[in-house]
């Protein structure tokens, strides 16, 4: 089972060197474990994460593609849908199995035609647009909702972070 | 092998052991060919013997004779080289310190002989390849122990020596095949197809198996009259080598065949493979319970242990195999295979693994996967991977189905869940009000917790929404979109009622909505985790994500453009490092890896600084002349 998981990754993480996004870099950084992956995702333009580069972690579980990979940030990071330890909560990290009777086939839950190319854009889309009503941080929400301003500042302290830079 | 273990244990390396094994044994043959010279040593030492036997009796009638004897022999010596050599040889093989040197230098030159082969055939080892050596190696030597001093309860040293050297060589044996095993899994799963590196593995095999053949012919020559038992054991141990030697072999020419990897040929390869090789340790350690005359000893413990987690095992591997068969049935029925034409047409690998298709099985929406892979996808959820439409006949098969647990080794067997009634008709694939999740951890493992996780749907009033709504949709969506008029963006919006879904459609190509894609807004009550618990709510912020992404990359592109010289340095180093190629070798990789990380940081750096510094000078500029109208 094992093998296959290998074969896909090395596909993807082959996929993703020749022909990466813009601003997403991700691969496993020793091969000795080929299920555990680095990314760096570029905060998206025009969003309060411009410009900052977020290294995050890939798990990933010996059955994949069947079940998701974890993705966790290593740096840190203030946002609705990220825990305060970096767990990244959106669907398509979601294995379907939650629901055991498959019923809640909702388009955006996990799936073996997933990628890590797919979760590392709708992660980045979900930097530009976070989901108040999820509450992977509440404090992190609820600033999003009442003071952007507040938030727009503790995101550039994080980018400014991420990127080496002392804080202003 | 023992050798990869030297450097990790607070051991003397393996040269130094080496040499100081050579000096030794050096030391030793000296001192028998100085023993040996004199051509009536046998009575010397047989003297020195009766010498030592008869303490007290009369030392000086014991010792004079030889040295009378003596010079009368050493004149006509007649003895030639070879007779000479033979008798070095006894003289060491009786002298206690001689033959431990000896015994010594032996395991000395299996490890450097291993190292070699290690050298020869592998490189060096990978990490967790070094690791499970050194798991089973001591997990050998652990219970080879309790097998010479529980089982056979060897009384004589020679006997704990016969049995050593034949553990130490079928040890090896062992350790070399585990290697085998492991990097056979990593060169496979390799995008490069390394011939050679195959071909090294595949005769070390095929040595594997001969030593492994000549090992069983000592067992029938030298075990057989000692006994039916000891022969049954040394069989057994040599089988247990060949079994997982012969597996990876017929992987390798599977492989090399270009069989479907998880087809059934593979399938059922693995299958026997794993079976025999089970069937044999359980008849084994069988063996050794029944052999060990004391029941309740430490010994027949550990064996029982073992024995307990040997059947658990083949259980669960037949149990796999039930479920495996009981679901390619229901498949087989319900999903026919492609057909040549359509598994022709259609271009696209696999989407599960990824890898090209010769024949596939087709589900009703059309899409084409390969056998196994849907196979296993179908256990976890009955949905098509790639447009996730219901396969409700499939319902119930893989609601009756448990995901293949990975069993932990002694875990006790959950018994097969009785068989649900029949929860979807197929007829009206309507989700169900309300799902009733129950989890029971105590089946599995007695300490892990039991829960339940009720998800409650509460219908949106399905009432459709007032034409300014759908009007206000509709814009929000033309913003993205404006090559849609917006009567058509309208009327798909009445039927998805949701901008996202609508945007969905678009990106999908597919602007007349299917079907099946009313989604009720769905509120969730969970009690337990809180990932359940933002796994409906988040549903709905994802599906733009496509359109987030061509527009925050057309953005970088023209951010990107916006500074040309960094753009141009940008060019330039990815010319020069190399990065946008894919090596052949790991180091590489990784190497290619870590500059292209390092240059994205730094490329982000140096943007960041420059739009720092002109929103300052922007800034200033707007102190000095506030007259102006300020930035946006």
């Amino acid at each position: 089972m094992a093998g296959s998981a290998l074969r896909r990754l090395m596909a993807e993480y082959k996929q993703l060197t020749l022909n990466p996004p813009e601003g997403i870099i991700a691969g496993p950084i020793n091969e000795e474990n080929f299920f555990e992956w680095e990314a760096l995702i570029t905060g998206p333009e025009g969003t309060c994460f411009e410009g900052g580069i977020f290294p995050a972690k890939l798990l990933f579980p010996p059955d994949y593609p069947l079940s998701p990979p974890k993705m966790q940030f290593i740096c840190e990071m203030f946002h609705p849908n990220i825990y305060s330890d970096g767990r990244v909560c959106i669907s398509i990290l979601h294995a379907p199995g939650d629901d055991p009777m498959g019923y809640e086939s909702s388009a955006e839950r996990w799936s073996p035609v997933q990628s890590v190319e797919k979760i590392l854009l709708s992660v980045v889309s979900m930097l530009a647009e976070p989901n108040d009503e999820s509450g992977a941080n509440v404090d992190a929400a609820k600033m999003w909702r009442e003071d952007r301003e507040q938030f727009n500042k503790i995101a550039e302290k994080l980018v400014r972070k991420t990127l080496g830079l002392p804080s202003p | 092998m023992p050798v990869t273990l030297v450097d990790r244990l607070p051991l003397p390396n393996l040269k130094v052991y080496t040499a100081g094994s050579v000096l030794l044994l050096s030391v030793a043959v000296y001192y028998a060919i100085s023993v040996t010279n004199d051509p009536n040593w046998r009575t010397n030492t047989t003297l020195q013997r009766q010498e030592a036997a008869v303490v007290g009796s009369d030392v000086e009638s014991v010792i004079s004779p030889p040295t009378v004897l003596a010079p009368v022999y050493a004149a006509n010596d007649t003895r030639n080289l070879t007779e000479q050599v033979v008798e070095v040889m006894t003289f060491m093989m009786q002298e206690p310190l001689c033959m431990w040197s000896v015994i010594n230098m032996a395991y000395c030159s299996l490890g450097v002989a291993g190292l070699a082969v290690q050298r020869l055939v592998f490189g060096t080892l990978r990490v967790s390849e070094a690791q499970r050596v050194k798991d089973k190696f001591w997990n050998y030597v652990f219970y080879k122990f309790i097998f010479v001093f529980g089982v056979v309860n060897v009384q004589y040293m020679d006997e704990v020596l016969l049995w050593c050297s034949w553990f130490t060589l079928l040890g090896c044996l062992h350790l070399l095949a585990q290697l085998c095993k492991d990097r056979f899994e990593y060169l496979s799963s390799s995008p490069q197809t390394a011939r050679w590196a195959h071909a090294r593995l595949v005769m070390l095999l095929v040595g594997i198996l001969c030593a492994a053949a000549a090992l069983m012919v000592a067992a029938v020559r030298w075990g057989l009259p000692a006994g039916r038992d000891t022969f049954a054991f040394m069989a057994a141990e040599c089988a247990l080598v060949c079994v997982p030697t012969l597996h990876v072999v017929a992987r390798s020419v599977l492989r090399a065949r270009d069989a479907d990897a998880a087809g059934p040929a593979a399938y059922y390869t693995h299958l026997v493979f794993d079976s025999v090789a089970l069937v044999t340790e359980l008849a084994h350690v069988a063996h050794m319970v029944v052999h060990s005359n004391a029941l309740v000893s430490m010994a027949s413990l550990v064996l029982l242990m073992q024995l307990r987690h040997l059947l658990h095992a083949l259980l669960a591997r037949l149990r796999r195999h039930r479920l495996y068969t009981a679901l390619a049935d229901h498949m087989s029925r319900n999903y026919p295979m492609a057909s040549k034409e359509e598994v022709e047409k259609n271009e696209d690998n696999c989407a599960i693994c990824w890898e090209p298709m010769k024949e596939a099985r087709k589900l009703p929406c059309a899409h084409l996967f390969h056998n196994s892979c849907l196979c296993r996808w179908v256990q976890q959820d009955a949905s098509c991977p790639t447009c996730r439409r219901a396969l409700s006949a499939a319902a119930p098969p893989a609601a009756t189905l448990p995901p293949l647990p990975q069993l932990p080794p002694l875990a006790p067997l959950p018994p097969l869940p009785p068989l649900p009634a029949d929860p979807a008709d197929p007829a009206h694939p309507a989700p169900q009000p309300n799902h009733f999740f129950h989890f029971d951890g105590s089946r599995y493992v007695s300490w892990l917790p039991s829960f339940s996780v009720e998800v409650t749907r509460v219908r949106a009033p399905t009432a459709p929404p007032d034409a300014s709504q759908l009007d206000a949709m509709a814009r929000q969506v033309q913003q993205v979109f404006p090559q849609f008029t917006l009567n058509a963006l309208a009327s798909d919006l009445a039927q998805t009622l949701s901008p996202d879904l609508t945007v969905d459609n678009i990106l999908a190509g597919r602007l007349l909505p299917r079907q099946h894609l009313e989604e009720p807004t769905s509120s969730v009550n969970t009690s337990v985790i809180p990932e359940t618990a933002t796994n409906g709510t988040s549903d709905t912020t994802t599906p733009t994500t496509t359109t987030n992404n061509s527009s925050t990359s057309s953005d970088s592109l023209d951010a990107g453009s916006s500074t040309p010289e960094l753009a141009s340095q940008h060019d330039e180093q990815m010319g020069e490092s190399g990065a946008v190629q894919f090596c052949s070798s790991a180091a590489e990789r990784e190497a290619a890896l870590l500059r292209r990380k390092r240059h994205l940081l730094a490329a982000a750096r140096a943007r960041y600084l420059q739009q720092h510094q002109q929103r300052r000078q922007q800034y200033q500029q707007q102190q000095q002349f506030p007259q102006q109208q300020p930035r946006s």
